[in-house]
């Protein structure tokens, strides 16, 4: 048989098993009583270990069973799981990965001869009764795809009730309460009459019996307040449906993007076939055209939620990293993550882990402040960084926030004036101004390069990636007690849903993404901020920006009614004032060659439904 | 005797001027497209035109050779790849499709009121002269980096 068609399969799961892996080790190092770790760990090794024997890789299959092994003395009590066994298993999957992605490349090493002892010794530490070569076989799990009636009954939980809560026990309480009405709750760790006591840490953990979803129960929990993490660590489908019953199939990623295009061609297909037929008096064509657009947008609908990918799958690279970099920074770091299921566009998925992987370095490297100087400053010796993302409206925010020192402005101040004597430097930096300075190529205020960050590249390179893909970044920093970097990113690239404005005649697109609302521009709400122009809706004071001042429109003169677009990224808003709404219409944000000089407001351009090219505004730009 | 170098051109008017771009870098002759303006970009930039669902960045040819425009003029955009980006030249009209001996174009000359940066050639054809265009050095300074 030929088996070189089935290596891209090959390789495709057996990272998702490497993956999850260094995921499960991680948690096992962290908390060495979560004993199903180690069955995971041993269900993955075991899987590459087929898969790797069936497609005649002996240097893979050959060292997922010397790591099956140790694992195997180790879920059975007779290897002790140590730092040093931790290291070796770490090392272990590492190498691993090497050895997959090399026979997935048609090469097929033998284990590297100093780790194969490694392991060999290592496990040579259990007992006499232990299997002796051959290839163990877990019992009752030939099928490598776990199952839910592989574990105990129902999920694990795992809450974190915000360290600075009031009554932290009350609202631990509370939370197992408000999960009881969604099943059966069993296991509580600490004991429900432990959590009132004053030693109760906010870390909580049981297990539910119950049909609701991941999803249903988070929000649950979170509703007794106060609640930062909800965690389920055995990622698992409902109990009562077992995983495989939905049936997937693997889609080259290409094909997906293929099809997306040709999505967004028919869409802009059936933007103008709408005009047209409105142009005829003709039932039938109207009947059709109809038709033709509600199924082209269901069938975009449907794209689009083919190509959405859990957050998670970036995010599973960071607990890793940040191990690693506090060992190598001799630091202590807890990595926590939130908000994992939120999906995104693949194609945004794709690019953003370069931007985060920047963030987290620089949150491990420079946020978070060494053990005793964390001490000194009253503060748990343990750092933490917590990577989480939300849904917002049309967009999806990415937080990286660390509890650590907080960027020091009167330091940022003194390099730039430094730098650019010539350039007026304020003594107090706002967020915005903080974000300015940090984010300009080659900035850093690092004692030294290290090999973990300070290279001032850091920031400058995630702002440039969010901002090609249309999204913004934004800081929030307070010294002493910590650094916030929010990327919002929309959902998807391809298809934008926009808001077309009209000032002077020309017609220009707002993504709905960062439209907060739309309001009448009133003449007696205006009043001055900071000697701009703002306007007041609902108590809130919002500068303004003329579209058609910013677009130098000298052609007709402005209306005596003229709508207000309420921009809004995260806490910022802008009332940009239009001559006119023309309604709403999904966009194709086509490609096309900038001129220099493009201002930056212009984020690119799309072909509307009547032919016509429109620019298309950057909100982030505006505000 | 060997065959002398031929030079291929479009020929075309802007304004009182017989201009001509050598017909490699020609992909297309378009009828005037309307146009969506860019604020802020350079005036010699005329904006977005729609072709077959693509954008194209359309140059006005009056504003970089600062002519006026003749009203009898259709209007008319030749497209031409330049370092590898695809633009539109707005022209007052195509005159011709060329094909003259290289050496009937002489080296660039003096033209009263044209910045010689842009000339590349002066040629006569059938009794008519022409400019060829340095189309490069033309739309150079305004298009993006």
């Amino acid at each position: 048989m030929d088996l070189s068609k089935y290596a891209a399969l090959f390789l495709a799961e057996s990272r998702e098993h490497l993956s999850s892996c260094n995921q499960l080790l991680l948690r096992w190092e962290r908390e060495p009583s979560a004993t199903d770790a180690v069955g995971g760990l041993f269900r993955s090794i075991h899987t590459i270990k087929g898969m790797g024997a069936t497609m005649g890789f002996t240097g893979v299959a050959e060292l997922a069973h010397r790591l099956e092994s140790l694992l195997d003395a180790l879920r059975q009590g007779q290897v002790a799981a140590d730092a040093r066994t931790f290291q070796l298993l770490f090392r272990a999957v590492d190498a691993l990965g090497v050895a997959v992605e090399a026979a997935g490349a048609g090469r097929d090493p033998a284990p590297e001869a100093s780790l194969a002892a490694a392991l060999d010794d290592a496990t040579a530490g259990r007992g006499a009764d232990a299997p002796a070569g051959g290839l163990p076989v877990l019992p009752g799990d030939d099928v490598p795809r776990r199952r839910a009636t592989d574990r105990p009954r129902g999920r694990s939980v795992e809450v974190i009730i915000r360290s600075d809560a009031v009554m932290r026990g009350a609202r631990a309480v509370l939370a197992v309460r408000r999960a009881e009405a969604l099943g059966v709750v069993s296991a509580v760790r600490p004991p429900l009459l432990r959590l009132e006591r004053e030693e109760f840490d906010g870390r909580l953990a049981f297990r539910i019996d119950s049909r609701a979803t991941d999803e249903e129960l988070a929000a649950v929990i979170r509703s007794a307040g106060e609640v930062v993490t909800v965690r389920f660590p055995e990622p698992l489908a409902a109990p009562a449906e077992p995983a495989d019953r939905h049936r997937q199939i693997r889609v080259d990623l290409g094909r997906l993007d293929r099809l997306m295009k040709q999505v967004g061609e028919l869409v802009a297909a059936r933007n103008r076939l709408g005009v047209l037929a409105a142009r005829f008096d003709d039932p039938t064509l109207a009947e059709q055209s109809d038709r033709i657009s509600r199924l082209v947008s269901e069938m975009q609908a449907e794209v689009i939620a083919a190509r959405m990918t859990p957050v998670g799958e970036v995010f599973e690279r960071f607990p890793r990293l940040v191990r690693d970099l506090a060992r190598d920074l001799g630091k202590r770091i807890r990595f926590e993550v939130e908000g994992e299921e939120i999906e995104l566009d693949r194609s945004i998925l794709d690019e953003i882990g370069d931007p985060l992987l920047h963030l987290v370095r620089n949150a491990a490297d420079h946020g978070i402040e060494m053990p005793e100087t964390r001490v000194h400053a009253g503060k748990p010796a343990e750092g933490r960084i917590l990577l989480s993302a939300t849904r917002e409206r049309n967009s999806v925010a990415l937080r990286v926030s660390d509890d650590g020192a907080g960027i020091d402005r009167a330091a940022i101040v003194a390099k730039t004036r430094r730098d650019a004597p010539g350039e007026p430097t304020p003594d107090a930096l706002s967020d915005d101004l903080l974000l300015r300075l940090i984010a300009r190529p080659g900035f850093s205020t690092a004692q030294a390069v290290s090999g973990v960050s300070g290279r001032g590249v850091g920031v400058d390179v995630a702002m440039t990636r969010v901002r090609a893909l249309g999204g913004t970044l934004e800081i929030g920093s307070e010294a002493g007690k910590g650094t916030t970097f929010t990327i919002r990113v929309p959902l998807t690239l391809a298809i934008v849903r926009a808001l077309l404005a009209d000032a002077g005649g020309e017609r220009y697109a707002v993504p709905l993404a960062y439209v907060a609302e739309t309001v009448e521009f009133d003449a007696r709400a205006v009043t001055a901020l900071r000697s701009r122009e703002a306007v007041v809706v609902r108590e809130q004071v919002i500068p303004t920006v003329h579209l058609r001042d910013l677009v130098a429109c000298r052609e007709r003169p402005a209306p005596m009614r003229r709508p207000t677009v309420i921009l809004e990224i995260g806490e910022r808003r802008t009332a940009l004032v239009v001559d006119a709404l023309l309604g709403q219409q999904d966009i194709v944000v086509a490609p096309f060659d900038a001129p220099r000089g493009m201002p930056p407001y212009v984020g690119g351009a799309t072909i509307l439904a009547d032919g016509a090219p429109a620019l298309v505004l950057d909100a982030a730009a505006l505000l | 005797m060997p065959d002398s170098p031929t030079l291929h051109a479009v020929i075309f008017r802007i304004g009182a001027l017989v201009c001509a771009a050598p017909a490699g870098i020609v992909r297309e002759i378009l009828p005037r497209l309307p146009a969506t303006r860019i604020p802020g970009v350079a005036e010699a930039i005329e904006g977005l035109v729609n072709v077959r669902g693509s954008l194209l960045t359309v140059l006005d040819g009056h504003v970089l050779l600062q002519q006026a425009r003749r009203e009898e003029d259709e209007g008319a955009i030749v497209v031409v790849d330049v370092a590898g980006r695809r633009y539109g030249l707005g022209v007052g009209g195509v005159i011709d499709f060329l094909e003259v001996p290289a050496a009937s174009v002489a080296a660039q000359a003096d033209l009263p009121g044209i910045d010689p940066r842009l000339v590349k050639a002066v040629g006569v054809h059938e009794g008519r002269h022409f400019i060829l265009l340095d189309i490069d050095a033309l739309v150079a300074p305004i298009i993006g980096s």
